[in-house]
């Protein structure tokens, strides 16, 4: 599913290189549920960020469902993103200017989907997440898990194959958090290939593996069996 | 498209859309009208006076000494400026179209005082006035030199003939034969008849903001006053050196006399329409910075809203949107901004021209000026938000993984 | 506290300079369009004299054809006929009154090397000089002997002086005008009253005339007259037959100071047409009138309507100039959220935050408005290129226009500051200050 070779990325100013990542090789098969741990500033992020087409890299090589993404143009990453990747947010990045329908149609608006049938996916996917009734509502007259909830929505409702979360639960109180994480779980049996940034430890717990990143690096990788120590 | 939620999104920010349909409704009033105004004067500039312009002047002769014999210094002027080299010919005239002064009167079909009367603008020359104006006569003939009489100041009986402009003559008869026009005796002056006995094309009258500014006629007097306007036409191309050549045959004939205020017809056509090409080009000038103000107003704000929605835009790029569909996105979002601004536009420019009109002299526009007017905003509100949407293209999609 | 707002105010406008020239740009052009119109219709509006301009009467009888109204609807004639204006004159009904009409001059001068020049004339009565306040340098203007005797005297305006007698006091000195001779009774000092109220029959904003002679040596001396004359009935030929006839070609002033006064006059004036109207004149119904100053003007419409036109274009063109500066700010308030709530967070009360941008907003709109006069003077020295001598008298800026230039300039960036202002006090601190 996701096959990285020796991938680098260095951010440059005038003055200063940064390796956000170095050399990072790292294969996800379809079908897992992977949590990426590390302190601040060890490339979380930026993994994130390439791993979901949201950024090139410098150097090595990425395949995602067997395509080899640095070949490709704005464009053509932009369609891969819309078919086959879910993004999952901290802050749930909701549009604050639309209403909870609006939010969860803008992919699939994208994608190019009938009137009738975009109607359809977001009933069904608000069903899932159990937001039917707040379908009017604007991000800001919910809850931050409702907010959470609906921007998952929105990451399903394309049936992309792959999802990425990052910090899903990160500005959410635990028992909401639970909720979410349960959700994720949910999905990931159904199929859904799911990477999740996190810096909990007792989230990481409950994935299939666990990468342990440090200074931009692969420091571990490990079955979640094991106790995590980071 | 996706108008849908473009519009609820907008409606979230109403004030700033509502700033940007406001200043394009007011600028689309206000350049449509000033629009149909400019036309309007630059079409009054556009009208052929009748004259050859290019080849004529005038100059003013004033005699003041005591032994001023007016009628033989008119003759020998007359007499020395047809045979000057480069003179096609030369006659007095008592008044010159476009230059804001000269005499009217008025004709009637039937003599009285109760009866219609046509205003006609009056031209005194001899038999060299069709020449010399370079006129084109269109029926019946010019005068011969025995039509021709002197009006002595004071004096308010007219000649027996008079040659009128086309537009004169279809104005008192109309559906009436140019050839059977000549020949018709109207009345002056109530019930002094005069006989129709030529018709040309085109001459204008003096006042260039005349309602019946086309009504003119000649007739066959030379003016014995003490100050007469000598016009010349040169050959084509020697006015400049006709000129000073005038001038001095006239001072070296009789130095009793100021030889004054020469003008050469074009110099005329400008100033007699200063004010319509002075409005004209302020309006035009006020338009043009209007619809700049507008455009950067259009730029300043949308470059605001691109900077305000960055995440948002990162977070459609992460989801998928190519550059392409955020600058759509843009450029949808200000376009329904803009057909609202426009279609007030419409309805405010009807307004304000409903009140121009009838409070002060200013064209009605037609319909089809509305149109044209709304697709210009239009145009004008793309073409300022093309720069911000293309920066808009250029936020990475990177931005919605940032946590600030 | 003022200068801690007005230094914060400044650093903002340096950080985002473009912006903030683009605002100073838009009230300056604004205010540069709308003041220059502005100054134009402020002069041909004005009061020529205001001292004396609501007792001074301009008067209007309708001697005009039975059968069509001078100037519809039903408006008298602008001018009087010389059997009227004499008749006014010799009764003497007013304190001070005048007959005047505009005439031109060959003058010849003694000295051989000045070439003779035409000067413009105006004609009037002794009480010309006093009703309308002209000023003398030299002498006086004549007096109602002088006009009884027709006598050939003349009096020069500054310029005309300057060019015949080179500026001395030329009281008592004699020149030659069209073949006569005449004595100079008085110089006038500078004087060109705007609109040009006493004559506007040829255009308001004309220079004053040349010279000054009397009114009764036009029929005396047969001057060549100049100006407007309409004749609605044809006259027969010969010069006492014009004067005789029905042309209108004769401005008269009376001076009415008071309400009784004016009152009266126009009885006089009822009472003279009902007369004549026993001789066959005067067939339209009675309709005579006085106007002042400033009604005359009005009626005359002096104030033309390309420049009402132009007045309405500039006002809405400095609104859409005020839209464009309400978007700008607003969107720079806002954009300024986050300040906003770490200054609230920080303590500083609404009514504090007010007052900061709202000294941002008239910073700028003292620039715009200086800006705005520096465009006011260009636009004016333009409209003197475009319209040269026809529009010299009203092309001047004064200093009620330079102070309602910054005046109107500041209030109108408060005014476009004040709603972008109130919704960036109103911002939530607290929404502000989260993670995102």
């Amino acid at each position: 599913m996701l096959d990285m070779q020796q991938v680098a990325k260095i951010y440059r100013t005038d003055t200063v290189e940064t390796h956000a990542l170095k050399n990072l090789t790292f294969v996800v098969a379809e079908g897992e549920f992977v949590a990426v741990v590390g302190p601040s500033g060890s490339g979380k992020t930026t993994f994130l960020s390439v791993a979901g087409l949201l950024e090139t890299f410098d150097t090595g090589s990425y395949k995602l469902d067997g395509q080899d993404v640095s070949q490709l143009n704005d464009r053509q990453r932009s369609r891969l993103r819309n078919e086959k990747i879910g993004f999952i947010f901290q802050s749930f990045n909701l549009i604050p200017d639309l209403n909870v329908f609006d939010n969860v149609d803008v992919p699939l608006r994208y994608r190019g989907f009938s009137a009738s049938e975009r109607r359809a996916r977001i009933e069904a996917q608000l069903e899932v997440v159990g937001l039917s009734g707040r379908m009017k509502h604007l991000p800001s007259q919910l809850s931050g898990g409702q907010q959470q909830r609906v921007a998952i929505a929105r990451a399903l409702a394309g049936e992309p194959r792959f999802l990425l979360a990052d910090e899903p639960t990160g500005n959410l109180d635990s028992a909401t958090a639970a909720g979410v994480m349960t959700l994720l779980e949910e999905l990931n049996q159904q199929g859904t290939t799911i990477i999740m940034v996190t810096h909990d430890n007792d989230l990481a717990r409950r994935t299939g593996r666990a990468i342990s990143l440090k200074d931009g690096a692969v420091q571990e990788i490990f079955e979640t069996s094991k106790a995590v120590s980071v | 498209m996706e108008t849908g939620p473009i519009l609820r999104a907008l409606s979230r920010n109403k004030t700033g859309a509502l700033l940007i349909a406001l200043q394009i409704a007011f600028t689309m009033t206000v350049v449509v009208n000033a629009w149909y105004m400019v036309g309007e004067r630059l079409g009054n500039i556009d009208r052929p006076s009748g004259l050859l312009e290019e080849d004529i002047f005038y100059v003013s002769s004033t005699g003041f000494a005591e032994d001023f014999n007016i009628k033989v210094t008119i003759e020998e002027d007359l007499l020395a400026l047809r045979q000057l080299p480069g003179v096609v010919d030369a006659v007095t005239i008592n008044a010159v179209p476009l230059s804001g002064g000269g005499w009217s009167m008025g004709l009637r079909i039937d003599p009285g005082d109760d009866t219609q009367s046509w205003p006609v603008a009056v031209y005194m020359v001899d038999q060299h006035g069709v020449n010399t104006l370079g006129l084109n006569l269109v029926a019946g003939d010019d005068f011969d030199v025995a039509d021709v009489e002197w009006r002595e100041p004071g004096q308010t009986s007219w000649p027996d003939k008079v040659v009128i402009s086309q537009a004169m003559a279809t104005a008192m008869f109309p559906d009436m034969d140019l050839n059977n026009i000549v020949g018709k005796t109207v009345y002056i002056s109530n019930d002094e008849p005069v006989m129709i006995s030529g018709i040309v094309e085109k001459l204008q009258a003096p006042w260039s903001g005349w309602n019946s500014i086309e009504q003119s006629m000649l007739v066959p007097q030379k003016t014995a006053f003490s100050s007469v306007r000598y016009m010349v036409r040169t050959e084509p191309g020697r006015l400049d050196e006709v000129i000073p050549r005038v001038e001095t045959t006239l001072l070296n004939l009789n130095d009793g006399r100021l030889v004054r205020n020469t003008m050469t017809m074009t110099e005329t056509r400008e100033r007699g329409y200063l004010l319509d090409q002075g409005l004209a080009t302020i309006l035009t000038v006020v338009m043009a910075v209007l619809l700049l103000i507008t455009a950067v107003g259009v730029l300043g704000l949308a470059s605001f809203s691109v900077r305000r929605r960055t995440r948002q835009i990162g977070v459609r790029r992460a989801l998928g949107a190519t550059q392409q569909d955020i600058l759509r996105y843009f450029l949808v979002e200000n376009a329904c901004i803009a057909l609202i601004g426009v279609f007030a536009g419409a309805l405010m420019t009807v307004g304000l021209n409903a009140w121009l009109v009838g409070a002060m002299s200013f064209p009605k526009i037609q319909w089809g000026a509305i149109p044209i007017g709304m697709i210009l905003l239009v145009l004008v509100a793309q073409l300022s938000v093309i720069g911000p949407a293309r920066r808009a293209c250029g936020v990475s999609p990177a931005v919605a993984t940032r946590t600030v | 506290m003022l200068l801690y707002y007005a230094r914060i105010a400044w650093v903002s406008i340096l950080s985002n300079w473009f912006l903030s020239l683009l605002m100073v740009t838009a009230v300056g052009l604004g205010i540069g369009v709308c003041m220059t119109i502005v100054t134009v219709n402020y002069i041909m509006g004005s009061d020529p004299i205001p001292n004396k301009s609501s007792e001074l009467f301009y008067v209007q009888m309708d001697s005009w054809d039975p059968n069509d109204a001078f100037r519809e609807p039903n408006e008298p004639p602008n001018q009087l006929t010389y059997l009227d204006a004499m008749a006014l004159m010799t009764a003497g009904q007013a304190s001070r009154q005048t007959a005047s009409s505009a005439a031109s001059l060959i003058l010849e001068l003694d000295q051989p090397d000045l070439k003779p020049f035409i000067a413009s004339a105006r004609t009037g009565f002794a009480d010309f000089f006093p009703m309308f306040d002209v000023p003398f340098l030299y002498g006086s203007g004549w007096s109602k002997a002088e006009d009884d005797a027709r006598s050939q005297v003349i009096v020069l305006s500054k310029e005309t002086n300057e060019r015949i007698f080179g500026g001395e006091n030329s009281v008592g000195r004699t020149l030659r005008a069209s073949g006569h001779t005449f004595t100079v009774v008085g110089v006038i000092d500078d004087w060109g009253p705007v609109p040009k109220f006493f004559d506007i029959t040829t255009g308001p904003f004309n220079e004053v005339e040349d010279v000054f002679v009397p009114f009764n040596l036009i029929v005396e001396l047969e001057l060549s007259r100049s100006g407007n004359t309409n004749c609605w009935k044809p006259s027969a030929d010969g010069f006492v037959a014009f004067l005789n006839s029905e042309c209108i070609w004769i401005q008269f002033w009376a001076e009415l100071p008071t309400a009784a006064e004016q009152e009266a006059y126009l009885s006089y004036l009822d009472a003279h047409v009902m007369q004549q109207k026993e001789l066959g004149r005067f067939q339209r119904p009675l309709n005579n009138r006085i106007s002042d100053v400033n009604a005359w003007m009005e009626n005359q419409r002096v104030v033309q309507d390309e420049a009402q036109i132009m007045l309405v274009v500039a006002v809405m063109f400095l609104f859409v100039c005020l839209l464009n500066t309400i978007g700008l700010l607003l969107s720079k308030f806002l954009g300024r959220s986050q300040e906003i709530g770490l200054r609230r967070a920080l303590g500083a009360s609404k009514a504090t935050l007010f007052a900061q941008y709202m000294i941002e907003s008239a910073m700028i709109g003292v620039a715009g408005g200086v800006l705005g006069l520096i465009l006011t003077w260009v636009g004016l020295r333009g409209l003197e290129g475009l319209f040269g001598d026809f529009i010299a008298n009203l092309v001047t800026l004064d200093w009620v226009m330079v102070a309602s230039a910054i005046v109107l300039a500041i209030a109108a960036s408060l005014l476009a500051g004040f709603y972008p202002t109130w919704r960036a006090c109103n911002v939530a601190p607290a929404a502000q200050l989260k993670a995102q």
